[in-house]
């Protein structure tokens, strides 16, 4: 509004006047408070509310006309709106447009009569105070005084503040207003009437705001061209629906096509796009962009199931897939079908709607409603694809697993959905789980179970070799700890069926096998329920327990292991003192010379004569002598070995392997204890002889020699003796029973005997890491032997000098009885003669070779030592404190007086 | 510049014609003269809006006026 045409007749004042006396009837004075009323409304500023677009209005009109079904006043209009474009006489002409689509039908509308109720009291409550106002003066430029700016002002906030309160669009008349409520309403009055350059403009402001609130046509339009969204959808539809407007298609046309896009069908006007690979709406047709998006989002349901269906009839084909990818295609085909049924819903309806004529009615489908109503399929259907495509190329459990992944969506709705399909999908490899854990039969064509078997493995490796974990198929809801599980209790019912021969039933598997097979969710919903894992711990158990029971009981696992103690690691000592004994003389032979027949008698006769012949025949038959390689040189002690024969189901735990082990702690205890009797007869010997020598004094030298020698050697041997049966053996021994008695299956035991196995090996230092210290020992174990051979000759040089002399007094005696002379001349010197040999030749050389023994020993035992010390384990340290108890050895040699400090420099 | 004064008052009149039609048929109630008045109002650059507001008003009082009478 402005001054423009102030005195003119046309101006607006006087327009607006006229205005009211021609609307109320009344006289132009009677009519003055409304006119003055109608000039402060207009004085607001609504500007900032409208944005003058002309093309949107004739838009408005034009919809509203075919909404009412006059589809010739449409045409009409669009006439005249043209003419009026043509002759470009009115400046405003959108605005005049305005006003009268406004105008129109007010009547008819809801909205518009409560509008009409809210504005009635608006003026009920301004006109009191016009009573008092200032009359109106059209001239002045600033129609209001202050004064009566504030009453009005007043009563026009506590009307903001009451429809305020209903909030509907309160967001809205703070943006426009710019004017933000919250400032305090007290600063109003006077802000509004001070700022008098621009009339009233927060009064009117607030009034636009009102207005909008309103909700009146008016305002609903207002607001459309400011945010240019696309019209209410009905309204948009309706206009669709009229064939005339050359740029749309009906609806009713694109749902259909759209019910067919759905099951990847192109229809009419939707095509499937390669190039954006999707489906879109053919281009040339005129179709708003709002309606052309709505149509694609839509028909991503027909592309997602498009993806979901191809995968499914592709997969459902392929016999080599598998069963559990049958499932996951079974699964997903149940979903498609729930999507066909929906598909049929909405044709139905189409079809209903189509045979009844476009109605209006508000049960109709429409786009819209067709969004709200496929808003669940769809999301459904995004899951699949989504399923679909990370399970592309997986099968049986990673399938599963990859599925599983899925489980955690904070969706409720979709995490039912893949629960479902995992459900379903994990069905068949619980089947398998199932048939595997109670009957140990693996029904797995296509790979899919986390069990692999070997078919090429024999009977005598099933425990160790057949069957394997398949890593990659082992479904993540399924920890490695019960996999193992798993794998234990279908191989333990196995190895009992086919290596024990046991057939039995597992007790408690009738009741297990009752389970149905629907309980597959207990797999992966484990961190709410224990009953998967109670089941696998149960089954596990009770298998393990059976397998263990029938190795004890029926195979007499522990009677076995005992054997192997008394024989192959000595622990039966009669027998094997017995054994040695008789076997002495032929062991001293070359290897080549030995004969195993007449071993075995040997050992049979050593078998009877010793408590040995009390334990079970069954053992007794499988204990056998066994010859090693031999290589040149070698004597009998070093081919010579027991055996004990070992088949059937003991033999998973007694491998091969282990028996070698077995062979190689025989053969050094076996060494050691040759040792041990080899020093008891240069000691028995030492007594007697030492006896019958002292009739020729000039031995005592040597003998005290042999003595001294003998006592060290005696002294080592046994402090190793000690060290090898009661630091290596009988520990080890026991940690075996005690951890075979607490086994749970046969894993633990297999793997407890091999521990056992790897201790005493480690510990009689049969490893790699003490092979020069076993060499030592070896060394040491010979001196022992040239020692004995050496004080065997010297016995023997000996003997036989005593021998002389005593025939050479017995002849002198015998020859004085007989009244002879006692001696000879020559016989004297015959006598001497020998003496004195005897006593240059054999004495010397005896002490020599004593003497080099005996320092040699020294050395070896004091490297001996030195390596023993600097040893990692430490019972190996220990046995060097034993042997070095007084510091014989340490004393002796400088160089090894501090063993401490080379241990210490050889460790860092 | 007669002739160009008479061609824009047929021109006008033109208009007006037009404007009425369209008046009938959105179904406003509006008569010829308030047509003119409310269109001249337009021209000056009175917001229509603001405009609408004021006619629903003028008629609604006058409406009210008149029941009041006749109960009178």
């Amino acid at each position: 509004m402005s001054s423009r045409g102030s005195g003119d007749s046309g101006s607006p004042a006087l327009l607006l006047r006229r205005l009211c006396c021609k609307i109320t009837g009344l006289t132009e004075d009677a009519v003055l408070p409304y006119l003055q009323h109608s000039l402060r409304i207009l004085g607001s500023n609504f500007n900032t509310s409208l944005q003058a677009d002309e093309f949107q209005i004739t838009e408005k009109i034009n919809r509203k006309l075919v909404r009412r079904g006059r589809e010739k006043d449409a045409a009409i209009f669009t006439e005249l709106h043209r003419k009026l474009q043509s002759q470009g006489l009115l400046k405003n002409r959108w605005a005049v447009l305005y006003l009268l689509l406004s105008l129109s039908d007010v009547d008819v509308k809801n909205e518009g009569e409560k509008s009409v109720g809210y504005s009635s009291s608006l003026f009920a409550r301004g006109l009191p105070s016009y009573a008092t106002s200032t009359p109106f003066n059209f001239d002045q430029k600033y129609p209001l005084s202050s004064q009566s700016g504030v009453s009005q002002s007043t009563t026009l906030q506590s009307i903001t503040q009451s429809s305020a309160s209903s909030g509907i669009s309160s967001i809205h008349g703070e943006v426009r207003s710019g004017d933000p409520t919250p400032v305090p309403q007290s600063f109003l009055p006077s802000t509004a009437f001070t700022q008098s350059s621009d009339v009233g403009r927060p009064l009117g402001s607030r009034l636009a705001g009102t207005l909008s609130r309103m909700e009146t046509p008016g305002n609903e339009m207002s607001t459309i061209p400011k945010s240019n969204r696309p019209g209410t959808a009905k309204m948009t539809i309706m206009v669709r629906q009229g064939e005339n407007t050359s740029f749309e298609i009906p609806e009713s046309e694109l749902l259909k096509d759209l019910v067919y896009a759905f099951q990847g069908i192109e229809g009419k006007w939707i095509r499937f796009d390669a190039s954006k690979d999707g489906y879109r709406i053919d281009s040339q047709v005129g179709i708003p962009k709002a309606i052309r998006q709505m149509v694609s989002k839509l028909s991503e349901n027909g592309w997602l199931y498009n993806k979901i269906r191809n995968y499914v009839e592709s997969r459902s084909a392929d016999k080599t897939f598998g069963l559990v990818g049958q499932s996951f295609c079974a699964a997903l085909h149940q979903e498609l079908t729930e999507y066909y049924r929906l598909i049929a819903v909405l044709e139905a309806q189409l079809q209903q709607e189509q045979d009844q004529g476009i109605s209006e009615t508000s049960g109709g489908l429409t786009l819209r409603r067709l969004v709200v109503w496929t808003f669940d399929p769809l999301s459904r259907l995004k899951t699949q694809a989504a399923l679909v495509d990370v399970c592309k190329g997986k099968k049986g459990g990673s399938l599963a697993s990859t599925i599983y992944s899925y489980m955690q969506h904070g969706d409720p709705y979709i995490r039912n959905l893949i629960k479902h399909i995992l459900t379903m999908v994990s069905q068949p490899i619980y089947a398998t789980l199932l048939r595997w854990i109670y009957d140990g039969e693996l029904e797995d064509v296509h790979d899919e179970f986390f069990v692999a078997a070997d078919p090429t493995v024999k009977n005598d490796r099933l425990w160790h070799d057949k069957y394997s974990l398949r890593k990659s198929m082992i479904p993540s809801f399924i920890n490695m700890d019960q996999a193992r599980k798993i794998l234990k209790t279908g191989k333990s019912i196995n190895y009992l069926r086919q290596v024990c021969q046991d057939r039995t039933p597992i007790k408690g598997r009738e009741a297990a096998m009752n389970m149905d097979m629907s309980q597959a969710q207990w797999m992966f919903t484990q961190d709410t329920s224990n009953e998967f894992q109670d089941m696998i711990d149960q089954v596990y158990k009770e298998t393990s327990r059976q397998l263990l029971d029938v190795l004890h009981s029926k195979y007499k696992f522990l009677d076995h292991l005992k054997a192997m103690r008394r024989y192959l690691l000595l622990g039966q000592g009669d027998f094997i003192r017995h054994l040695m004994d008789l076997l002495e003389e032929d062991l001293a032979k070359p290897a080549s010379n030995l004969y195993l027949h007449n071993l075995t008698g040997i050992l049979e006769t050593a078998i009877r004569a010793t408590n040995a012949q009390f334990d079970d025949s069954d053992i007794l038959a499988r204990l056998d002598v066994r010859l090693l390689e031999v290589s040149p040189g070698d004597t009998g002690w070093d081919v010579f070995s027991l055996d004990y024969r070992v088949d059937g189901p003991i033999r998973t735990v007694f491998t091969p392997e282990c028996m070698i082990m077995y062979l190689r702690v025989f053969n050094f205890l076996w060494r050691a204890k040759r040792m041990e009797y080899i020093l008891a007869l240069i000691w028995k010997n030492q007594m007697t002889n030492s006896r019958f020598l002292r009739a020729i004094p000039e031995l005592s030298g040597i003998l005290h020699q042999c003595h001294v020698l003998g006592s060290k050697m005696v002294h080592f041997i046994q402090q190793t003796q000690y060290y090898i049966s009661f630091e290596v053996l009988e520990c080890s021994w026991d940690e075996l029973l005690t951890k075979v008695t607490e086994a749970e299956d046969l894993d633990h035991i297999i793997s407890a005997h091999q521990t056992f196995l790897d201790t005493v090996i480690a510990r009689c230092l049969l490893d790699e890491q003490s092979r020069g210290i076993l060499t030592q020992l070896r060394t040491i174990f010979d001196l022992i032997i040239e020692f004995q051979t050496a004080q065997d000759d010297f016995y023997q040089a000996a003997t036989k000098e005593l021998m002389a002399r005593l025939h050479y007094k017995n002849l002198q005696e015998k020859r004085t009885t007989e009244g002879d002379w006692g001696l000879t001349q020559e016989m004297e010197e015959e006598e001497r003669h020998r003496k004195i040999e005897f006593l240059k030749e054999i004495i010397p050389s005896t002490r020599a070779k004593l003497a080099i023994l005996a320092q040699s020993y020294q050395d070896m035992v004091q490297q001996f030592l030195a390596m023993v010390t600097s040893h990692d384990d430490v019972s190996l340290r220990f046995l060097s404190f034993r042997l070095d108890f007084n510091e014989h050895y340490k004393a002796s040699d400088p160089k090894y007086r501090s063993p401490l400090t080379t241990r210490v420099k050889k460790l860092s | 510049m007669a002739d160009s004064g008479r061609q824009k008052t047929s021109q006008a009149r033109e208009v007006m014609d037009s404007l009425y039609e369209i008046s009938k048929i959105l179904n406003t109630g509006l008569d010829m003269e308030t047509l003119a008045t409310c269109v001249r109002l337009c021209e000056n650059g009175v917001n229509p809006e603001a405009l609408t507001l004021v006619i629903q008003e003028l008629r609604r009082e006058s409406a009210a006026i008149k029941t009041s009478n006749s109960q009178i």
